[in-house]
């Protein structure tokens, strides 16, 4: 399995990492990543993309069944637009300029350039491949001609941190055009976790102290443009996440709540597929594991009482098992 | 927070009987009971009995000794922190102890403990001292004379020069519970330096000992 440094910082932070400590990465095969993957098998690409909406308590395992799927579709050889957190691109921004492209709009030059270089790592063989249908001019001097390599856009978009967001909108639309294309056709998967952050409000605050709203935010603008169902031959799977999400009651986890009317109208329609708590032989499943990579080390957590206790206390929620196995 | 009214620490008369959380007590079936123990539950169907504290559970994960240190490792009431605390530690520790397992070869698996409790009752008992000193006053002048030290004096020697070691000694980044798993791991294989305290300790101890008979109990 090759290694995907943005999959690996969804888990906590990079210091507990479960792949450093036993040695090996083990991802449980649930049912949401199998119905996933068995639409994505079976659609066509010739109509318009199929957009797949994860959702479910907090802690219920829809990241992963995300990165799943994720990792089906790079196994398949598509290209993948991973999108870790789309709350981090809504709030705790430290860095606004004016957009040089349209002047209504806000820049981020951190997050798209963060964003760029994780895009250049995952996707390393398409870079090449991939040429420009449209001259795109940055500054009076900078401008890349049709026909160059997507890698050089990207190179540029790391390296000028200024233009960044319209390097990534630059990218995002070039992919756009050319996924469905017969000539040397690739399939497109965007994937975006906390896909709830895109509508709604934002914590960010212009000069005069007035909120922003997330149309104007440049990697906003084009990442709801992506996510429209105006193009063909890939698909887009999203997650909820309420743990990120600004203005939002802990308890909200279902679409209507979380997405918003706005949300909902841009998203509909959409393949709704509901990630449930571990069922009895998960539960079993990942008990077992922990005890053969000997992560539950309590004498009294490896007898039955203790594994009906196990049961009560995190009522088969994957996150509260793990973080209750972490000191036991 | 959520704010409880206490009952337990308020003076209940002594006809109150104290409460028993352990589950095996309740399971033993009628026919193996001793006389002792029936005479026992005879009485407290009749007795009122005090409410039980918030610390202790009838869970099997239950530990008194780590309630106790918890209990110390707490400032100004806050045991949310303090348990938080003592459970990140646990998980470091066994963090640390397993990835050493499973990269270590085959031979050397047996010998590295995983198991973060045992290392923590191991550390602490490494930490005890065995005798201790008193400031004993005799003609007009304080002598440290060596005495015997009781059991639960010796834990709590134990639990307050680690806690103390760990808040005073370390680098203002570090957190407390990476400083306090480093002390632990260290004093299960004696070395660190709360187990040096402990050896100041005897060694001042030994060389005070023609003051030992100045000690009258």
């Amino acid at each position: 399995m090759e290694t995907r440094p943005e999959t690996v910082s969804i888990f906590r932070t990079q210091e507990n990492d479960p792949v450093k400590t036993f040695n090996e990465g083990c991802v449980m095969v649930r049912q949401p990543a199998l119905e996933l993957i068995s639409h994505l098998k079976r659609a066509d690409y010739i109509n318009p993309t199929l957009r797949y909406l994860l959702y479910g308590v907090k802690g219920s395992g829809k990241t992963m069944s995300l990165c799943h799927a994720v990792h089906y579709c790079s196994t398949q050889g598509w290209l993948v637009l991973h999108i870790p957190d789309a709350h981090l691109w809504v709030k705790n921004c430290k860095e606004l300029l004016p957009s040089s492209y349209h002047a209504s709009r806000f820049d981020q030059p951190i997050q798209a350039s963060n964003w760029l270089r994780n895009f250049r790592t995952t996707n390393e063989h398409f870079l090449s491949k991939i040429k420009l249908r449209q001259r795109y001019v940055w500054t009076k001097r900078e401008s890349t001609e049709e026909g160059r390599p997507l890698g050089e856009l990207v190179d540029m978009g790391v390296s000028r941190v200024k233009s960044s967001s319209d390097v990534v909108g630059a990218v995002l639309k070039e992919l756009r055009l050319q996924a469905g294309g017969t000539e040397g056709g690739f399939r497109l998967a965007v994937a975006v976790d906390g896909v709830n952050g895109l509508w709604g409000r934002t914590t960010l605050k212009k000069e005069d102290k007035s909120p922003v709203a997330p149309e104007e935010l440049t990697l906003v603008h084009n990442l709801r443009k992506m996510i429209n169902n105006d193009w063909c031959g890939g698909a887009v799977i999203a997650t909820l996440s309420q743990t990120g999400s600004l203005y939002a009651p802990s308890s909200a986890y279902l679409p209507q709540e979380l997405l918003g009317e706005e949300g909902f109208d841009s998203m509909d329609p959409f393949i709704p597929v509901p990630v449930s708590l571990y069922s009895e032989k998960e539960f079993e499943s990942c008990y077992l594991y922990y005890l053969d990579r000997h992560w539950l080390q309590h004498p009294h957590s490896q007898t039955e009482e203790g594994k009906k206790e196990l049961i009560f206390l995190s009522n088969r929620n994957p996150s509260v098992l793990e973080r209750l196995c972490a000191f036991l | 927070m959520i704010r409880v009214l206490l009952v337990r620490w308020s003076r209940y008369n002594p006809y109150y009987l104290e409460p028993e959380p352990r589950k095996e007590v309740y399971h033993i079936p009628e026919t193996e009971l001793t006389p002792e123990q029936k005479e026992e539950r005879e009485l407290k169907s009749v007795r009122p009995i005090k409410a039980a504290t918030n610390s202790v559970t009838s869970s099997v994960f239950n530990d008194p000794v780590l309630s106790k240190f918890v209990n110390m490792m707490m400032k100004d009431g806050d045991k949310i922190i303090a348990k938080g605390i003592i459970t990140q530690t646990l998980e470091n520790m066994k963090r640390k102890q397993v990835e050493k397992y499973h990269k270590a070869p085959e031979v050397k698996k047996a010998e590295i403990e995983c198991n973060p409790y045992v290392i923590f009752h191991q550390a602490l008992e490494n930490c005890k001292p065995v005798i201790g000193l008193a400031s004993i006053q005799k003609g007009g002048k304080f002598y440290q004379v060596p005495i015997p030290l009781t059991d639960n004096r010796r834990r709590f020697l134990a639990m307050k020069w680690m806690i103390t070691e760990c808040r005073d000694n370390k680098h203002r980044r570090t957190l407390m519970y990476e400083k306090l798993s480093q002390e632990l791991l260290a004093a299960f294989s004696k070395e660190g330096n709360v187990v040096k305290r402990k050896h100041e300790l005897h060694k001042m101890a030994e060389s005070n000992r023609a003051y030992a008979h100045y000690r009258w109990w």
